[in-house]
């Protein structure tokens, strides 16, 4: 009997630890839930072909995210992403209709990259709350977007070899496994989380970001420069928002004005289904990136459903509701630890 | 430096004919501190007479109207908290000092993070940090279970403690403590009030600030009083009565 007990308690001790020690295991748990709920009742949906669909679906959302969360843990929102990612997609499809991508690259990274230095560089002028800065910025910098193309759709038809490079098919994994549909984005996504989860838990500027949204006077009373972090983190936000219209681009070889509206708010989404809080000071890169997995899993399961009143079309009703759903449940998991 | 014009080098730090306006409000106005080398200097001052701008402005957060400050027998402009950390002056404020959410490491070392650097890649030596931390709070006696833990799980004293082992560890010569034990338990005052005198014996000079003599009369060496922007007076331990320098910190009595 006491040996029951002990294990209980010293499982219940790992767990506890495990918990404290990393916020992406109660997202994670979630999504396995989830996934295994929808292998069961979906009779489509365990496949190689809906899980790359899955994955595919995630990860311009998921360049976004990165970014998003990155500042969110330092205390700040940026509503502008959506704007900025139609930006980049247009600097991007623009330069390479005239043949020169590798320009239109560079500009797809260095104009956002100053738009979210201008966000960053309003806050700290004026101390008005990001959400609000931002919030101006996204309809202003949508109008920049309808000025850079004339208010027209952009499409092309020609194949460039950058797309296959930027966000084509990998076939390299494509061809291992049968039915599977994975594409190179998902090689981005993932160095670039790779890269981001090193500046914030390996470097000491990931201390600052971690301590600027914590308790910012305390940072500040021991020399860290609050101001100089956060317009760091609105630059990255948006250098990554202009890299996710590339993406875009590279992809579907189409943008419109309205590119990329409502990815702001389904960042922020991600990033709380993954455990960030939105008074900043705790989230994980990780986690974040489990919460739009979640979100896209989510959509395409329900899409296979077939629910009567939930169509492909509706299916944001039912996001909203796992929203609210799975941060319960890791407020539950974590005030058990 | 010239030594005539500056006889008392028994101080570390000597700010002199301080004031401070802010708009058409005088804070403080022609005050002179000292706080003598290797002694606790209590600052005692009802709420609002003006200890938190004086001390702000010792620590840089602040620019005096007029004044001067004399560090270790040198004038110095303190004009950002860096500066003021750059000549030992360690400031540990009662509720701002850690951040809850991260760890006692992280939070120790946090703007003075040890980093290694290979060509543009830098990294954080967090093992090293790790064991300095453990180790030199087991120095000034306190005791952690791990270095690791979230500051937030800690108690009020504990966290205190670690703010205080922080300013020793990175060679503060003024350790300056902000209302420290306002907000803690008789036992956590107690340990606390330990960790000041073993401040003071490892040659530290300490500034108390708070507004109850109760809470500073063990371990003072001598007492400043600050009423409405002014100086009352500075008294040394023993010369007057907790019951006096109440009455002074009122207003009940004058000097």
């Amino acid at each position: 009997m006491t040996v029951v007990t002990s294990v209980v308690a010293g499982w219940r001790l790992s767990l506890r630890r495990l918990l404290l020690s990393s916020s992406v295991i109660g997202p994670l748990a979630t999504w396995m839930a989830i996934f295994v709920l929808f292998s069961v009742v979906a009779s489509n949906f365990l496949s190689l072909r809906t899980v790359s669909g899955i994955l595919n679906a995630a990860t311009l959302t998921g360049v976004v995210t990165i970014g998003v969360t990155l500042l969110m843990i330092s205390g700040e929102f940026d509503l502008s992403v959506g704007s900025m990612m139609a930006i980049g997609g247009y600097l991007f499809g623009q330069q390479a209709a005239k043949g020169t991508p590798l320009l239109g690259l560079l500009l797809a990274l260095l104009i956002p990259a100053v738009l979210g230095a201008l966000n960053g560089l309003i806050l700290i002028a004026t101390r008005i709350p990001s959400f609000i800065v931002t919030l101006g910025t996204r309809s202003i910098y949508r109008g920049l977007a309808w000025i850079i193309s004339g208010g027209a759709l952009l499409q092309l038809t020609e194949d460039l070899p950058i797309y296959e490079v930027l966000n084509g098919r990998l076939e390299v994994v494509d061809k291992l496994f049968e039915g599977a549909n994975f594409r190179t984005s998902v090689v981005w996504l993932l160095g670039l989380l790779l890269l981001v989860q090193y500046l914030l838990i390996r470097t000491d500027y990931g201390n600052h970001v971690f301590a600027a949204g914590g308790n910012r006077a305390a940072a500040a009373a021991q020399g860290v420069n609050i101001p100089r972090v956060k317009l760091v983190n609105f630059i990255i936000t948006g250098t990554l928002a202009g890299f996710a219209g590339v993406l875009l681009f590279s992809q579907f070889k189409t943008v419109r004005v309205a590119t990329g509206a409502g990815t702001e708010l389904s960042a922020i989404a991600a990033a709380v289904v993954g455990g960030a809080l939105l008074r900043g000071g705790s989230g994980s890169i990780w986690g974040a990136l489990v919460g739009v997995l979640l979100i896209s899993t989510l959509r395409t399961g329900v899409i296979l459903l077939n629910i009567p009143f939930i169509p492909a079309d509706n299916f944001e009703a039912v996001v909203g509701v796992a929203i609210i759903g799975a941060v319960v449940f890791n407020d539950w998991l974590r005030r058990r630890a | 430096m010239n030594q005539a014009e500056h006889p008392q080098d028994g101080f570390v730090v000597e700010m002199k004919a301080i004031s401070k306006r802010f708009g058409t409000i005088t804070a403080l106005e022609g005050v002179d501190f000292q706080v003598p080398r290797q002694q606790v200097m209590a600052l005692l001052g009802d709420n609002g007479a003006g200890k938190s701008t004086l001390i702000k402005i010792l620590t840089g957060v602040h620019r005096p109207t007029r004044g001067e400050i004399y560090f270790e027998n040198r004038q110095v402009e303190i004009d950002s908290p860096r500066v003021a950390r750059d000549l030992g002056i360690e400031t540990v404020y009662q509720d701002l000092a850690l951040v809850n959410l991260m760890s006692i490491t992280r939070n120790f070392f946090l703007g003075r993070e040890l980093v290694r650097e290979l060509g543009p890649i830098r990294w954080l030596q967090l093992a090293e940090m790790n064991r300095l931390t453990h180790s030199s709070l087991v120095e000034v006696g306190i005791d952690i279970r791990s270095p690791s833990e979230p500051v937030g799980s800690l108690s009020g004293g504990e966290r205190q403690s670690i703010a205080i082992g922080r300013a020793m560890h990175f060679g503060a010569k003024l350790l300056i403590l902000d209302e420290p034990t306002s907000a803690l338990s008789v036992a956590e005052t107690r340990k606390v009030l330990s960790y000041i005198r073993n401040a003071k014996d490892r040659g530290l000079s300490v500034v108390f600030i708070t507004h109850n003599v109760n809470h500073c009369y063990e371990v003072s060496d001598a007492y400043t009083i600050l009423r409405h922007g002014k100086i009352v007076g500075t008294y040394q331990r023993g010369e007057l009565s907790q019951d006096d320098i109440a009455a002074l910190i009122t207003g009940e009595r004058e000097n």
